[in-house]
C-alpha cells in the first residue's frame, strides 16, 4: 500500500531530477564555452546558428542550446528558436535517469541504445565530446570516471578546480539572471 | 539488479548453401510477387553471374521483368530515382538486388521510392523516417565481406549537394538473403582477401567493443572460425566451393553482429582514409585491425583472448597462457596478414598501398574523430590517440 503511494511520488521527483539537470547542464554548456580552450576548439567546426538540442522522448524535458560562433554556446532553455539541427533523444525518463545520475555513462547509453541521434552524426559526436568535457570539470573525479568511458589523466586538480569555480559560478549567475527575467 | 542491456534484432531469412538460387522462385511466390526487376552492375553481369539467377526464376515459371545493371560503384539518388522510373514503368512488383555493397544499398533505396512513393530519396534520409514495410526484396551478395544483406542501413551519394544520404530502417532489410557459394567462386583473389578481412574487422569489433551482446558475441565467434578455417584454403584454391561457402556465410554472420553492436576506431580510421585517399573499404580494414587492438589492448584484454580460440584452434588456445591469448590474437591476424601479403600483395602497410601520402595522416586523424562509429569504440580516443595509432599503422 504504502509502495503504491510512493511509487507516483518517486517518479515526479525523477521526472523533476532530469528537468533539473537539463537546465543545469544548458547553463554549463554555455559556461564551459566561454572558459575552456579545448570545447572551443572543438565548437569551432559547427556551422553559426547551429541549435542542439537533448531531449526525452515523446515530448519531455529538453534543453536546447545554439552555436553562436568563435567556439561559444548559447543555452535557449526549453524551446528552440526553430528546428534543430541535432538531436539526442533519450528513449525514455528513466533512461536519461540513467545517465544523469551516473548509473550508465554516455557512450554506454548509446551503445544500449537508449536514445537516438536525428542530425548529423559527426555532429552529435562532437557534442558528446564536448558534454564530457563538461563532465570532467564540474564533477567530483570519482562521479566523472562514472560519466565518461575515460577520465583524462592529463587534466590537473588545480585546472579542474579552477574551470569547475568558474562554470558554477556561470550556471549560478544565469540561474539568478532567469529568475530575475 | 543487473546493469546490462542490449538489443538484438535480425529477422532476415538466411538461405545458404547448395542449389540456394533455386529458392528464390519459392520465397517471391511466398510473397505473392510475380514481376522482379534485378538490380545489379555491369562486373557482376559480365562475369555471368546473373544466368543462374534467372535461370532459376525462368524453370519456375518466374520472368525476370527488368534488369537494371550499370549501378556504380558509389550509387547517387540519381540512379535510384532512373531505376525507380524503371520498377514502376515495366509493373514490377519485387526486387532481387545481386552484387556488393553498392548493388545492395541501391535495391534498399529503389524499394523506398518505389514502395513510398515520389522521386526524391533524400527524403527519407535518417533514421525510423519509414513507418511502414516495403515491397518483396532480396538479396544475393556476390562478395563475401560487407554483410549488407543483414544491415538496416544505405549510403546513397548526393551528387547535386555532394554529400552521402544515410538511411536506416528495419524495414531496409531485404526478406531474404541467398548465399550461394557460386556467386564468389569467381572473385579475384586479392577481393577475396580483403572483403574477409572486412568481414574478420566486422566480427573482432563487434566481439570487443563496448555494445557487444552474448547474441552478437555467438555470431562474431562463429564467423572468425570459419574466416581463419577457410580463407587460406580458398585462396590456395579459389574454386574450393565449401571454403567459398565458408566465407560467405562468415559474412553474413559478421554482418548480423556487428550490426547489432557496432564497430569501432578500425571503421573509424577506415572510413577516414576511404574519403581522403579512396582506398578500398575492406583494405582499409585488414590494414589497421592489429594496430588498433594493440592500442585497445588493455581495455579488451578478456574477450581478444577468447577470440584466440577462434583464430588459431582449441591446440593453441590451451597451450597459451591466459595472460597471453590476447597477444597471441594479434599475432594470429598479423601471421594471417602476412600469409595473404604473400598470396596477393594486399596491404599491411599504409606505405605499402602507395596511395597513401604521409602528410594525409593528420587530416585522416581529425576526419576519424567525427566517425559515428568511434563512440563505440573500448577506448576514449583523443586526435594525438588517432595520430600514434597512423603512425605505427603508416610503417
Amino acid at each position: 500500500m504504502l509502495a503504491k503511494r510512493i511509487q507516483p511520488m518517486a517518479l515526479h521527483a525523477r521526472r523533476l531530477y532530469v528537468e533539473l539537470m537539463f537546465q543545469v547542464m544548458g547553463r554549463a554548456l554555455q559556461a564551459v564555452s566561454e572558459v575552456d580552450a579545448d570545447v572551443q576548439e572543438e565548437a569551432l567546426v559547427l556551422p553559426e546558428g547551429f541549435l542542439f538540442e537533448i531531449m526525452v522522448m515523446p515530448s519531455g524535458p529538453r534543453l536546447i542550446v545554439e552555436y553562436t560562433g568563435q567556439g561559444r554556446f548559447h543555452y535557449h532553455g526549453e524551446s528552440a528558436p526553430r528546428s534543430v539541427d541535432v538531436s539526442i533523444q533519450f528513449k525514455h525518463i528513466a533512461h536519461a535517469f540513467l545517465v544523469l545520475s551516473f548509473q550508465e555513462k554516455t557512450s554506454q547509453a548509446f551503445a544500449n541504445d537508449r536514445m537516438l541521434v536525428d542530425g548529423d552524426i559527426s555532429y552529435a559526436v562532437r557534442m558528446t565530446r564536448i558534454l564530457n568535457r563538461l563532465e570532467t570539470f564540474i564533477l567530483p573525479k570519482l562521479i566523472a570516471k562514472r560519466a565518461v568511458k575515460e577520465y583524462p589523466e592529463s587534466l590537473r586538480l588545480p585546472q579542474k578546480m579552477i574551470s569547475a569555480a568558474r562554470i558554477y559560478l556561470k550556471v549560478a549567475t544565469n540561474f539568478v539572471e532567469t529568475v530575475k527575467a | 539488479m543487473t546493469s546490462k542491456y542490449y538489443e538484438f534484432f535480425c529477422p532476415v531469412k538466411v538461405i545458404a548453401g547448395k542449389a540456394a538460387l533455386e529458392h528464390i522462385p519459392y520465397e517471391l511466390t511466398a510473397l505473392a510477387a510475380k514481376r522482379p526487376m534485378i538490380i545489379t552492375d555491369k562486373g557482376v553481369r559480365a562475369a555471368g553471374l546473373l544466368d543462374p539467377v534467372i535461370a532459376a526464376c525462368e524453370e519456375s515459371g518466374i520472368e525476370i521483368v527488368s534488369i537494371y545493371d550499370d549501378v556504380p560503384p558509389d550509387s547517387s539518388t540519381t540512379v535510384v530515382r532512373a531505376i525507380a522510373g524503371i520498377y514502376r514503368k515495366e509493373k514490377c512488383d519485387s526486387i532481387i538486388a545481386v552484387g556488393g555493397g553498392s548493388a545492395i544499398d541501391t535495391g534498399k533505396a529503389v524499394n523506398i521510392l518505389v514502395s513510398e512513393g515520389g522521386d526524391d530519396v533524400a527524403k527519407y534520409t535518417g533514421s525510423g523516417i519509414i513507418k511502414k514495410a516495403l515491397k518483396p526484396f532480396f538479396v544475393v551478395p556476390t562478395t563475401a565481406g560487407t554483410g549488407s544483406e543483414v544491415t538496416s542501413v544505405a549510403v546513397i551519394t548526393d551528387e547535386a549537394k555532394s554529400v552521402k544520404l544515410p538511411f536506416s530502417s528495419p524495414f531496409l532489410l531485404p526478406n531474404a538473403a541467398i548465399i550461394d557459394p557460386r556467386m564468389t567462386l569467381t572473385l579475384p583473389p586479392h577481393i577475396t582477401a580483403a572483403t574477409a578481412m572486412d568481414a574478420l574487422t566486422h566480427a573482432t569489433e563487434s566481439f570487443t567493443c563496448i555494445a557487444k551482446n552474448p547474441l552478437s558475441d555467438a555470431y562474431a565467434a562463429a564467423a572468425i572460425k570459419k574466416i581463419s578455417t577457410s580463407l587460406l584454403k580458398v585462396m590456395d584454391n579459389p574454386k574450393d566451393t565449401n571454403g567459398r561457402l565458408d566465407l560467405a556465410e562468415a559474412s553474413t554472420m559478421a554482418g548480423i553482429a556487428f550490426s547489432n553492436s557496432m564497430v569501432g576506431l578500425v571503421h573509424s580510421l577506415g572510413h577516414a582514409t576511404g574519403a581522403i585517399c579512396h582506398l578500398p573499404h575492406g583494405l582499409c580494414m585488414s590494414l589497421y585491425l592489429p594496430y588498433v587492438l594493440e592500442y585497445n589492448l588493455e581495455t579488451i584484454r578478456e574477450p581478444l583472448g577468447e577470440l584466440l580460440l577462434y583464430l588459431e584452434g582449441p591446440e593453441v588456445y590451451s597451450a597459451t597462457p591466459s595472460s597471453r591469448r590476447a597477444e597471441a590474437s594479434i599475432s594470429a591476424i598479423r601471421k594471417l596478414r602476412d600469409a595473404l601479403y604473400k598470396r596477393c600483395q594486399l596491404p599491411r602497410t599504409l606505405r605499402e598501398t602507395g596511395k597513401v601520402l604521409e602528410s594525409q595522416l593528420d587530416l585522416i586523424a581529425k576526419a576519424a574523430l567525427d566517425d559515428g562509429s568511434i563512440m563505440f569504440n573500448p577506448k576514449e580516443v583523443t586526435l594525438a590517440d588517432a595520430r600514434t595509432v597512423l603512425r605505427r599503422a603508416w610503417a
